[in-house]
């Protein structure tokens, strides 16, 4: 048994401390004896180590390096991803990587870029001098069948922390959001919704470190790639995450939410 | 000045050191931000008002690191030359915090007595400050990825440094540092004139960039940069294979020149200080020697003897950063001795809300050296994960969690031996209140 784990363009999209999740998956799988190894998916890199990852990884990048991105992410390398996420390859991809999967993004300045179009929906950027999204994020699961599958598994409905910083706001066409917000702004600060879900691919704008501190989702993500990879079910062994429930109380706690507070 | 001016500065100058004073005597701190609030509400025109009378002029550092020592420095040599210095050393660099500075230096009618002024600036500020001074130097040390939550990134960043310097007169001289390519760029798109310091020594190339790098993309073009070598971070020797932009020429020769404190980054912040000294044509030896002689400013390479044992304050608040102390700490370490480092992390205003950063540092270098590693801070147990991802089952580290910082304080001292060093590696805040601890002091 072995898991590859495909990094999205590591030197250009990895803004807020995304290589947090790209670890935690990495240790997670170590920690437990699965054998485990990070491929970079990088502009110069072959099209075959595309179309060999079992889970897909990506992170934010600044507007300059985005734009670089999506024009390298054109053709085999865009297919080959496409493919890979409509067979049932989990992904998590934070900050600006979803506004990548969707059809289009309108940069601060310059020209619209396309997108990769596999999730429905479309990301702007009000303009250079506008807000920016940011603070503690914190929205419930409730995408479908992620929200009843971490439930029966954990028992509780998975409630997300993380931290947002964001300019680009994001609108979903068809494709189902990944949770419904409880505390800042999520896709666009207008309508509740937090992400989106499609296949196994989770998009969300809770940037960097968003596995370390939702575990849950961690493991969802290793499972998956398993299952998906040798047509079989897997069960992980539980780790010790009790650091992770003091940092997820903590939070909880500070934010005043201490009534939604669990650790699934 | 006119008379209207002048009664209105005298008053304004007045109210706000009457409040200094009050502010002191009821030991509300130091007073480093409020009198400059009050002072410029009674006159807007203040922070422009008090600027134009200094003397031989106003020097703005701003960057993202180093800002501190390296205002030090350079107030420390002029210092020797019997010069009279305004500087906003506790680190109070918003609008506020350097009208306070210049009030400071300040008579009751509004007669300002400083030769120089220098000013530790916020990159997000120094387009308001420059509407307001017209600055004899402008310093800039590099541009990292910090507090990204409070400022947007760095090509923004450095396109409202352009459109705030250009439109200034030709007296303004900018000191820029050559090896940021963002630096550089903007160095050769100044009309002012532009000098530049950086590193030109082969030797102090790291083995490979560290994850912690931000803009290795040509800011001209787009492509990425061929680096013939890194001394720290984006911070090397580069070029553009595309359009051929590439790395500024730096005026000084940095193999001719002593540092202060050390690691790379005091190399980098002994050059800017250095590069500014010269311009004002202050003789080379008193330089070097003042170089030679500098002590830490606070929380920086900072040492402290208690009980007998050696503590060394490494202010840790960015990856860069970061990744520098554990460096340091690393080359401190002598083989085979037990170690132990004290990590507080806080996310306060100053910290920055957003503690994503710690997972762009190689903690996994700092785990590595196997000793006692305790953690603290209002974002304790982020720290503590971050460390517990950092090792793998078969090396660990000994994690101790603190939330109480003087229990903390009292643990690492406790497991430091005898003549060895307790490293602490605080964020910036975190910084105060361990000096406050260790002291009895207040800082700010
Ligand atoms: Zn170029």
């Amino acid at each position: 048994m072995e898991l590859r784990i495909g990094w999205l363009y590591p030197t250009l999209m990895s803004t807020y401390g995304d290589r947090g999740n790209v670890i935690t998956l990495q240790r997670r799988c170590q920690w437990r004896n699965i054998p485990v190894k990070i491929i970079p998916l990088e502009q110069q890199t072959e099209i075959d180590a595309f179309n060999e990852v079992d889970l897909i990884v990506g992170g934010g990048a600044q507007d300059r390096q985005q734009e670089i991105v999506m024009r390298d992410l054109k053709g085999a390398k865009a297919d080959a991803i496409s493919t890979r996420i409509e067979t049932g390859v989990p992904g998590v991809f934070t900050c600006g990587s979803p506004q990548l999967l969707g059809h289009y993004y309108e940069p601060a300045l310059g020209h619209r870029i396309e997108g990769l179009g596999i999730l429905d929906l479309v990301s702007k950027h009000p303009g250079p001098d506008a807000k920016r999204c940011i603070g503690n994020v914190v929205f419930e699961i409730t995408a479908s069948p992620l929200a009843s599958d971490l439930k029966t598994r954990f028992g509780e409905s998975p409630v997300v922390i993380g931290f947002e910083n964001h300019g680009g706001r994001t609108y979903l066409g068809q494709v189902s959001p990944l949770g419904k917000v409880i505390q800042g702004y999520g896709n666009n600060g207008e309508d509740g919704y937090e992400g989106a879900f499609y296949r196994h691919a989770i998009a969300t704008y809770s940037h960097g470190p968003l596995l370390p501190k939702n575990p849950f989702i961690a493991d969802w993500l290793i499972q998956k790639a398993l299952e998906v990879k040798y047509q079989t079910s897997i069960n992980l062994t539980k780790l010790n995450d009790s650091l992770a429930n003091q940092a997820r109380q903590a939070m909880f706690k500070r934010l005043d939410l201490t009534s939604m507070a669990n650790n699934p | 000045m006119q008379l209207f001016d002048r009664i209105r500065l005298g008053l304004a100058v007045g109210t706000a050191k009457t409040v200094t004073a009050i502010v002191k005597q009821l030991r509300l701190g130091a007073a480093s931000v409020l009198p400059g609030e009050i002072a410029r509400r009674l006159h807007p025109r203040l922070l422009p008002l008090l600027c134009e009378q200094v003397r031989q002029g106003v020097i703005l550092v701003v960057g993202t690191n180093g800002k501190t020592t390296t205002s030090l420095l350079l107030s420390t040599i002029l210092e020797r030359q019997n010069a009279k210095i305004a500087h906003n050393i506790t680190g109070a660099n918003l609008i506020n915090g350097l009208i306070t500075t210049l009030l400071g230096n300040t008579n009751l009618f509004g007669q300002l007595n400083a030769d120089y002024a220098i000013l530790e600036v916020d990159e997000n500020v120094l387009p308001l400050v420059l509407k307001d001074c017209r600055p004899r130097f402008i310093v800039g040390l590099n541009l990292f990825r910090d507090q990204l939550d409070r400022y947007g990134e760095v090509d923004t960043i450095s396109r409202r440094w352009q459109q705030a310097i250009a439109p200034l007169p030709k007296t303004t001289t900018v000191i820029l540092n050559a090896d940021d390519p963002t630096l550089s760029y903007l160095g050769q798109n100044l009309p002012q004139k532009v000098l530049f310091f950086g590193l030109s020594e082969t030797n102090l190339y790291l083995d490979e960039i560290p994850h912690a790098v931000d803009s290795i993309y040509c800011p001209n073009c787009g492509h990425s940069l061929d680096y013939q070598g890194v001394y720290l971070s984006h911070l090397g020797d580069f070029h553009c294979p595309s359009c051929g932009f590439e790395k500024s020429q730096p005026t000084l020769n940095s193999k001719d020149w002593p540092q202060i404190l050390i690691g790379v980054y005091n190399k980098y912040n002994t050059l800017a200080a250095g590069l500014v000294a010269k311009e004002i044509s202050i003789d080379i030896d008193t330089i070097f020697d003042t170089v030679k002689n500098f002590k830490a400013a606070f929380g920086r390479a900072e040492e402290l003897t208690v009980n007998g044992k050696k503590i060394r304050i490494l202010l840790s608040k960015n990856p860069v950063g970061m990744n520098e102390t554990i460096r340091a700490v690393k080359d401190l370490q002598i083989q085979g001795k037990p170690s132990t480092t004290l990590v507080i992390l806080n996310d306060r205003i100053p910290d920055g809300t957003d503690v994503s950063w710690i997972w762009d540092v190689d903690t996994e270098k700092l785990a590595s050296i196997g000793g006692t590693l305790i953690v603290s801070g209002d974002r304790i147990y982020d720290m503590a994960l971050r460390l517990q991802y950092s090792q793998n089952l078969a090396n660990q580290s000994n994690l101790i969690v603190k939330e109480d910082l003087r229990e903390a304080i009292e643990t690492a001292l406790e497991s430091t031996e005898i003549g060895e060093t307790l490293y602490i590696l605080p964020t910036y805040s975190a910084m105060l209140e361990i000096r406050e601890i260790l002291t009895g002091r207040k800082i700010l």
